[in-house]
């Protein structure tokens, strides 16, 4: 600080802020217990780990519901939460941005950081040189090793509860199985011509590549790229072709797009309905069915299924959908 | 929320930063180019995405060398068109980085659509993250981001101090400047130069939001209070130095009070910095609004 032209008044304030601070009563620290502190960086991550962990753990999530994880911003209680944090959890393939190579370099300090899609190798999708798509859990399969690789991290730092968490984490693997099944058999219900998902942004590919489904998406992956005039009219064209009968948004994502797309296709006479709101990179609010990852993927693959014209409950996999 | 030695990091880091800015913001200001930070931020896109065409990667130095040679490009392009085509410097300012903008998303919707290369993903930094990124000179753990802004304020204070009258007289007379001898232009670089560099390495270590504010608002703030070159280069810089500490306190302190359960550190910095410009508005003893409010009821000649 001595460079400051000003370091008197500086000098005073941080006189003033040192005492302001100390006159703070000291936060109550959250429970005293054994228990491990895990901090997840997206709500995905973050659910398996608290069905795996079940009360061994105190699970964080840094990025918040419906929050566009590019759009993401810390807070100084984030920093407290990595701080003491025994382990943390990350997709990986840069969905973090920067703040993934903070993490990394947190990882190399010593404190176990693991990157739950880094290790999928040939399972991942190659967008070309340099990038990856990050979005894994959109395929249940995918989703199921990044959750068993979060059971063995756990298993690895707490060993005298190894058996717990394998217990759990069978438990919740089962689920996952039932769900993978759910979605396979609900997607291919839809007439094979129609079995087309159309979104605002490329989110879905593991998911298309998963369960046979074509996907079209107005924008690239970034969510700030932009989309053509051309890229609408192609799709316009697409879906007048194809009688595609419902695109859909996304909760995190804006659906002007969207709207460009069923106006467009009503001028050449077909008629598209939104099908309805996907959650891509986040899930649902907290404490509700679609704020848990099978809730998510439940009620995205019933969505999409129903409103392409397959069958599927409109309550969705464990009648919990409204 | 207690105070810990991160957080005197982070606000010391978060006050070097807003010096560093808020030195060159003042010529800016002046020069009603206030808006030079903003269009850095906006026109740095075609550098991330030549970085990435030509390196395939999207590591952090890659980024912070694209988007610092095309801050400088901005900088000489908003000169020159203000030069040759003798229009205003924000006009000008607008046509250079809506130019490179699009330009960045041509390149990226040709070459690299299915790459995430936002500035907010591959640029910015996190004021709040600094403490775990740090370098060992002896005994101490400096966060990177302390010494990239310290750094960026000493290169100020140096070329401010070296060249004092005559950005001075540049700022404002560049007329008399150029009859007096010294290139007005060529200072003018020099000051771009400046600022594209500190902007640049402090988007890379502590995010937009405390550059784009601390440029403009401390001057702004300082010149409601002064009329003179030093006392608000003084001034601006205490304003710059106070909100970055007392915003750092304010988002420790606010949230629990208020019933949030988090905020951001760069947006308090910026909002704190808001703050004491209001109050140097209400103030000031020229033109502030108490001022102004008794020269208009009180008598004529109010002895103020």
């Amino acid at each position: 600080m001595s460079q400051g032209p000003l370091s008197l008044p500086q000098g005073l304030l941080l006189v003033l802020v040192a005492w302001l601070g100390a006159c703070r009563p000291a936060p109550v620290p959250s429970t005293p217990d054994d228990r491990i502190h895990i901090v997840a960086t997206t709500a995905m991550i973050g659910d398996v780990a608290r069905a795996i962990a079940g009360d061994r753990a105190e699970v964080r999530t840094l990025i918040g519901e419906g929050v566009d994880p590019h759009l993401y911003k810390p807070s100084a209680t984030d920093v407290r939460l990595l701080k003491s944090a025994d382990l943390i959890l990350r997709n990986g393939l840069m969905l973090e941005g920067k703040m993934g190579e903070i993490l990394e370099k947190i990882g190399r300090s010593g404190k176990p950081v693991h990157a739950v899609a880094d290790g999928l190798g040939s399972y991942l999708l190659n967008e070309g040189p340099g990038h990856v798509d990050p979005h894994v859990w959109m395929d249940v399969t995918g989703w199921t090793r990044a959750a068993q690789s979060i059971a063995d991290q756990l298993a690895a730092l707490d060993p005298a509860h190894a058996a717990d968490h394998g217990k759990r984490a069978a438990s919740y693997l089962a689920e996952l199985g039932k769900l993978d099944a759910y979605a396979r058999a609900s997607l291919a219900s839809i007439p094979a011509p129609q079995r087309v998902l159309v979104t605002a942004h490329d989110a879905f590919g593991y998911m298309a590549r998963a369960y046979g489904l074509e996907v079209r998406a107005i924008q690239g992956i970034s969510t700030e790229s932009e989309a053509g005039l051309k890229d609408i009219e192609d799709l316009v064209r697409f879906l007048v072709e194809r009688k595609i009968p419902a695109v859909f948004v996304e909760t995190s994502v804006s659906e002007k797009n969207i709207q460009a797309l069923i106006e467009g296709a009503r001028a050449a006479g077909h008629e598209v309905r939104v099908g309805g709101s996907l959650f891509s990179d986040a899930m649902g609010a907290a404490g509700t069915y679609e704020g848990t990852y099978v809730g998510m993927i439940d009620h995205n693959v019933t969505t999409i299924t129903r409103a392409l014209g397959g069958t599927a409950p409109q309550t969705g996999l464990n009648g919990q959908l409204k | 929320m207690t105070w810990t030695p991160d957080d005197t990091w982070i606000a010391a880091t978060g006050a070097l930063c807003a010096l560093a800015c808020s030195l060159p913001g003042c010529f800016l200001v002046l020069r009603k180019m206030s808006m030079m930070g903003d269009a850095i931020s906006h026109a740095v896109l075609p550098g991330l995405a030549i970085a990435f065409l030509v390196t395939g990667d999207r590591a952090s130095l890659p980024m912070f060398l694209g988007a610092a040679a095309t801050g400088v490009l901005t900088a000489v392009f908003t000169q020159w068109i203000t030069r040759f085509g003798n229009i205003d410097q924000g006009a000008a300012m607008g046509i250079v980085f809506t130019t490179l903008f699009a330009l960045g998303l041509i390149l990226i919707v040709q070459a690299a659509d299915h790459v995430d290369l936002d500035p907010g993903c591959v640029l910015y930094g996190a004021i709040e993250f600094i403490t775990f990124d740090t370098i060992s000179l002896g005994p101490l753990e400096i966060p990177r981001a302390a010494l990239v802004n310290g750094g960026a304020l000493l290169l100020n204070l140096i070329v401010i101090a070296a060249l004092y009258k005559e950005l001075r007289l540049g700022s404002f007379d560049p007329g008399l400047a150029d009859t007096l001898g010294f290139s007005s232009g060529l200072l003018h670089y020099l000051l771009m130069t400046l600022v594209a560099v500190t902007t640049v390495a402090a988007f890379e270590s502590v995010g937009s939001i405390i550059v784009i504010a601390m440029m403009i608002v401390p001057p702004a703030a300082a010149l409601l209070l002064t009329r003179r070159l030093l006392p608000m280069l003084l001034l601006s810089s205490a304003i710059a130095g106070g909100s970055a500490v007392l915003g750092h306190w304010a988002a420790l302190v606010l949230p629990p009070m208020l019933g949030f359960e988090r905020t951001n550190t760069s947006g308090m910095i910026a909002f704190t910095a808001g703050l004491l410009f209001t109050l140097a508005w209400i103030f000031s003893p020229t033109e502030g609004l108490l001022k102004r409010h008794t020269a208009a009821s009180g008598p004529p000649g109010d002895p103020a």
